[in-house]
């Protein structure tokens, strides 16, 4: 019997600790506890948002922060699922694709009053400032960390192995040199592309830079005109130039390449050329398999139009709407985005500052970032526009986009189907606001 | 002796003896109690009162009007054009994966059955698969599948067996038969342990009266240890049916259901869905799944009832 | 004893043993050897199959950088309590659906069943509120008991096919000697079916040890972390960090492979002649 005893007791034990667990709660002496929730974690990443909490702590003795990081494929939902059940988050990641859902549903604080007047403005690009607004309704639920921007790494020893004195500048130049790399036999490949998870990003980097002219800056996927980007004989010939680089000059199995085997390809040697974001840089610095010289940046590539459309997209930080200390939170935030948090923050994960102060910071002047003040220096040419990433169907869309990518790869659609099948898309979309 | 199938309804027909016949309504009532507050209260509430998003217009990216819609989820479901090629992967996905597993646990678990040296390590050792978590084992055969880092085409050259590397994940043609050949590997473990374990039920003096009778081994079989374990075998094969059926780890971490949707079954669909937000047709699929599921498992079961009473 | 093994049919059980053998480890010698490689070998071409050089560093950093010590002390609680009170409770729900006729049965047998039909995710939204209102979000306990109620059904029809493998003379004979019911159940039943049950409860431990969904929905602090978790820590949107997450891994696998080697013995232990004869 004892065996049945002893089960017995362990269920009523394990009920006995969840009553009790539910009566345990927050210690009241006085400090507020708040919860900040970041969703791309990667554990790099963690350890600095937690040495800039730990001075936070330090300047505000009546606060703790506790940070909250899931794993990002799983991070999204989790935070909807604290959203939405109104606990649990106060402080949290807001990005451009999840501010859109976020506000509609009503889970984000407005910040647009508590900021006026807030010392932090006088040292914000322009670009930031133009991020914490929130097209839709002209109202602030974030503030950025930082942006991300397309430039082009590529290997200096194939370049010139092959034959060329200089990296490719426009779209043309790379389905040239890529081409003249490619030998699968030696398995070396020209271009590492993108076929798998988020395939749409690249082609529409393309497209966007063949129609610089024609398009919308603040909605890169619309025309100046009216209408959609996809319409138009640039799209068409950006495509054709996209997926001949595809048959020519990439690893076949590409066809099913997201990021990580996109940066492991240009990591490990084997391919040439890739399209990424700065992100990158530290990865490639780690691999052992190039060293320093064989490797730079360039910047994006230029498309017919002579011009390149930059791509910003950006993440920040919010508040929940359900959080009950708001004023503690609005702390938390103007910290991380004014002084040396944000500089901290931006160059430890690789991205493109939110402070005007960083322009004159040398680490953004050398190697790999050379290109991004170059691109910066030059907006004529690498015009920053807009993506309408904030809208509610952009997850859908990328799917969508992503799918029929891999469709026209396989030969199961062809390109024209593939743009009118956009074209309309959007089209209806835009109808339908 | 008790070898009846899952669901036998008022078994009347086995003779009881004392302990078992008479009124206990009580008993089976306090056995049973423990297992009902759990599951009922973890699983079927939060099941039930999560299932409504199924017939609501439940969008995690707008959740402004949750409107009821009727069956307006389900008809977009069948309505998609790539329902018909869901529809046969997850056939094929279940059929492919499930034949093998069964053939390749089955053996080993009859050759394991009798002691060796080294047996227990031999065990331990292939029992390991079924250690991981699907989503890791997903990964794992993806960086090994990737046909110009992947140490399976790497393997496969220097045996000679291809000259050129096979781009499995990225060929409609071979990309199925790439995340089946995970699937496998890991879902043999499950056959091995069940059939194991049943088998110490099979008295070795049934063996030893058969030999006697110069049964031939394979006759044994078919004869002894098969009707002996049927139990244990329909059930395992049930749930193993349902759980892959279920069971979108290795896909998705391996194709994510490309390329252009050749490797999506039902689950992984369901589990983009998810990702953009549409929450109410997810659920629709979700039931559906459930559905096709519970209609399979009542006509698994009825088959193998009748099949036994034909046969006792 | 049938004893006569052909040479033949010896010779290719132990091929095919041995092969299945290899193609089984044979990710499992990857991890391990991609786990002991200096950061930036991985991504080395042509592949190396043996490290010219052995490197812990990945371990070391696992238990320092990363709080990996407290994930793994988290799974082995919760999945041990979750495991063992969900395998013991479905040995009673089992027993009487294996040995009494009642007229609701089949219903209750088809809902045990049709919960391995439900995909998680249907589910989430209400479990979350569920547990918000119980208190019991970024708590052990509260994970154990979501994950005993998720082991219930599975090991209840698990056990249930082996109780029917037993014959209900057994425990007659018991009960008649004068031992209540539970008391049979657990002094003569139990015993005979170790290896079944064993074999519960290691999936029932397996699958709480593996799980991440809930886990990861549900906790929010690292010291109430399980291992899933971290381990999908290592994967980022951009990249996928295989030095740690192969250390990792191997550190996971390592206590359920000690689990089944414990384990197996009792699974092919059989069962003594005597106790069998129904």
């Amino acid at each position: 019997m004892r065996t049945t005893k002893f089960g017995i007791a362990g269920i009523a034990l394990t009920a006995a600790l969840a009553l009790t667990a539910c009566a345990g709660g927050e210690p009241d002496n006085g400090t507020v506890k708040l919860q900040m929730v970041e969703s791309l974690t990667n554990p790099a990443r963690t350890d600095v948002i937690r040495g800039l909490l730990d001075d936070f702590e330090a300047e505000n003795p009546g606060i703790t922060v506790e940070l909250v990081s899931p794993p990002t494929d799983q991070a999204d939902q989790k935070i909807q699922q604290m959203l939405q059940s109104g606990t649990g988050i106060d402080v949290l990641e807001v990005r451009d694709i999840t501010v859109g859902p976020f506000s509609t549903n009503g889970w984000l604080y407005d910040m647009t009053d508590d900021l006026q007047g807030w010392s932090g403005w006088d040292d914000l690009t322009d670009n930031a400032i133009s991020q914490t607004t929130y097209a839709e309704d002209g109202k602030t639920y974030s503030i950025p960390y930082g942006f991300y921007g397309l430039s082009l790494f590529y290997r200096t020893d194939l370049v010139e192995e092959a034959g060329f004195d200089a990296a490719p500048t426009s779209w043309d130049d790379l389905l040239e040199q890529a081409s003249a790399i490619q030998d699968p036999e030696k398995n070396r490949f020209g271009y590492a592309f993108r076929g798998g998870s988020n395939a749409n990003s690249n082609v529409v980097a393309i497209i966007t830079s063949y129609a610089a002219d024609k398009i919308n800056v603040d909605n890169a996927f619309e025309l100046t005109g009216g209408g959609t980007v996809f319409s138009t004989p640039e799209a068409a010939a950006a495509v054709k130039t996209y997926f001949e680089i595809f048959k020519k000059a990439s690893p076949p199995s590409s066809v099913a390449w997201g990021y990580p085997e996109m940066v492991e390809g240009f990591s490990n040697g084997s391919t040439a050329f890739l399209l990424q974001d700065p992100e990158v840089i530290a990865a490639i610095q780690q691999s052992s398999s190039l060293t320093e010289e064989q490797w730079s940046t360039a910047p994006l590539l230029v498309g017919a139009s002579g011009k390149a459309a930059q791509p910003v997209s950006s993440g920040g930080w919010g508040i929940a709407k359900a959080t009950k200390h708001p004023e503690e939170s609005l702390k938390l935030i103007k910290f991380l985005s004014e002084g040396d948090a944000p500089i901290t923050f931006a160059k430890e994960n690789s991205l493109v500052p939110i402070l005007k102060s960083a322009a004159d910071d040398e680490f953004y002047k050398v190697g790999a970032w050379e290109s991004y003040l170059y691109m910066t220096e030059h907006p004529d040419v690498y015009i920053p526009v807009t993506q309408p990433r904030t809208v509610s169907w952009w997850t859908e869309w990328a799917q969508k986009a992503d799918t029929e990518i891999q469709q026209v790869l396989i030969g199961k659609m062809t390109e024209a189907e593939m743009l009118a099948s956009w074209d309309q898309y959007w089209t209806e979309k835009w109808a339908t606001k | 002796m008790g070898n009846e199938v899952a669901l036998r309804r008022g078994d009347s027909a086995s003779p009881r003896r004392r302990v078992f016949s008479g009124r206990h309504g009580w008993t089976i009532a306090a056995f049973l109690a423990p297992a009902a507050v759990f599951v009922g209260l973890f699983i079927y509430y939060p099941m039930i009162s999560g299932s409504q998003m199924a017939f609501r217009n439940w969008n995690l990216n707008n959740l402004t009007d949750t409107s009821w819609v009727g069956f307006k989820n389900f008809q977009a479901i069948f309505e998609n054009p790539d329902f018909g090629t869901i529809l046969s992967n997850s056939i094929v996905w279940v059929v492919a994966s499930i034949v093998p597993q069964f053939l390749i646990g089955f053996a080993i678990a009859l050759w394991l059955r009798r002691k060796f040296r080294f047996r227990g390590l031999y065990q331990a050792l292939i029992f390991f698969p079924w250690a991981i978590s699907g989503f890791l084992i997903g990964i794992l055969f993806r960086w090994m599948f990737n046909s110009e880092f992947g140490v399976i085409n790497d393997l496969l050259s220097k045996v000679g067996l291809i000259d050129q590397p096979i781009p499995w994940l990225a060929d409609p043609s071979t990309a199925m038969v790439a995340v089946i050949v995970a699937n496998v590997w890991y879902g043999v473990t499950f056959f091995t342990i069940m059939i194991l374990a049943a088998l110490q039920s099979v008295p070795d003096e049934m063996y030893e009266a058969a030999a006697l009778d110069g049964s031939s081994k394979p006759r044994m079989l078919f004869s002894i240890t098969i009707p002996t374990i049927r139990t244990t075998l329909a059930l395992t094969v049930l749930l193993r049916v349902i759980w892959i059926f279920n069971f979108p780890d290795i896909i998705y971490a391996m194709t994510g259901g490309g390329p252009a949707n050749q490797t999506q079954i039902f689950t992984t669909w369901m589990v983009t869905t998810t990702q953009r937000g549409d929450y109410g047709q997810a659920s629709a699929i979700g039931l559906l799944v459930i559905g096709v599921l519970f209609v399979f498992a009542a006509f698994y079961l009825l088959a193998m009832r009748e099949k036994k009473e034909v046969q006792s | 004893m049938i004893n006569h093994e052909s040479a033949t049919a010896r010779t290719i059980k132990f091929v095919f043993l041995g092969l299945w053998l290899v193609i089984t480890l044979f990710p499992l010698y990857w991890i391990v050897i991609t786990s002991f490689k200096e950061a930036g070998a991985i991504f080395s071409y042509p592949l190396t199959y043996w490290p010219t050089t052995f490197s812990i560093d990945n371990y070391v950093e696992l238990f320092a950088k990363a709080d990996f010590g407290v994930y793994l002390g988290n799974s082995i609680l919760v999945s041990t309590v979750a495991a063992s009170v969900s395998t013991l409770i479905a040995m009673l729900s089992a027993y009487v659906l294996a040995r009494f006729s009642f007229r609701s049965k089949g219903a209750i047998l088809m809902a045990f069943l049709a919960t391995q039909m439900i995909p998680a995710f249907i589910a989430l939204g209400p479990l979350y509120l569920l547990m918000v209102n119980l208190g019991l979000v970024d708590n052990k306990i509260g994970l154990m008991l979501i994950y005993i109620a998720v082991c219930i059904p599975f090991s209840t029809v698990m056990l249930r096919g082996f109780f029917a493998n037993v014959p209900d003379a057994l425990e007659e004979a018991a009960m008649i000697d004068g031992l209540s019911r539970l008391g049979a159940l657990f002094r003569v039943l139990v015993p005979v079916m170790k290896p079944g049950i064993v074999a519960a409860f290691i999936f029932n431990f397996v699958n709480c040890w593996n799980e991440l969904f809930l886990s990861v929905t549900l906790m929010n602090r690292d010291e109430n972390k399980t291992i899933p978790t971290a381990l999908n820590g290592f994967i980022s949107s951009f990249n996928i960090d295989w030095s740690s997450m192969s250390a990792a891994a191997v550190l996971t696998i390592v206590p359920t492979m000690v689990l089944f080697a414990f384990a197996s013995r009792y699974i092919v232990q059989g069962l003594t002649a005597g106790a069998v004869k129904g």
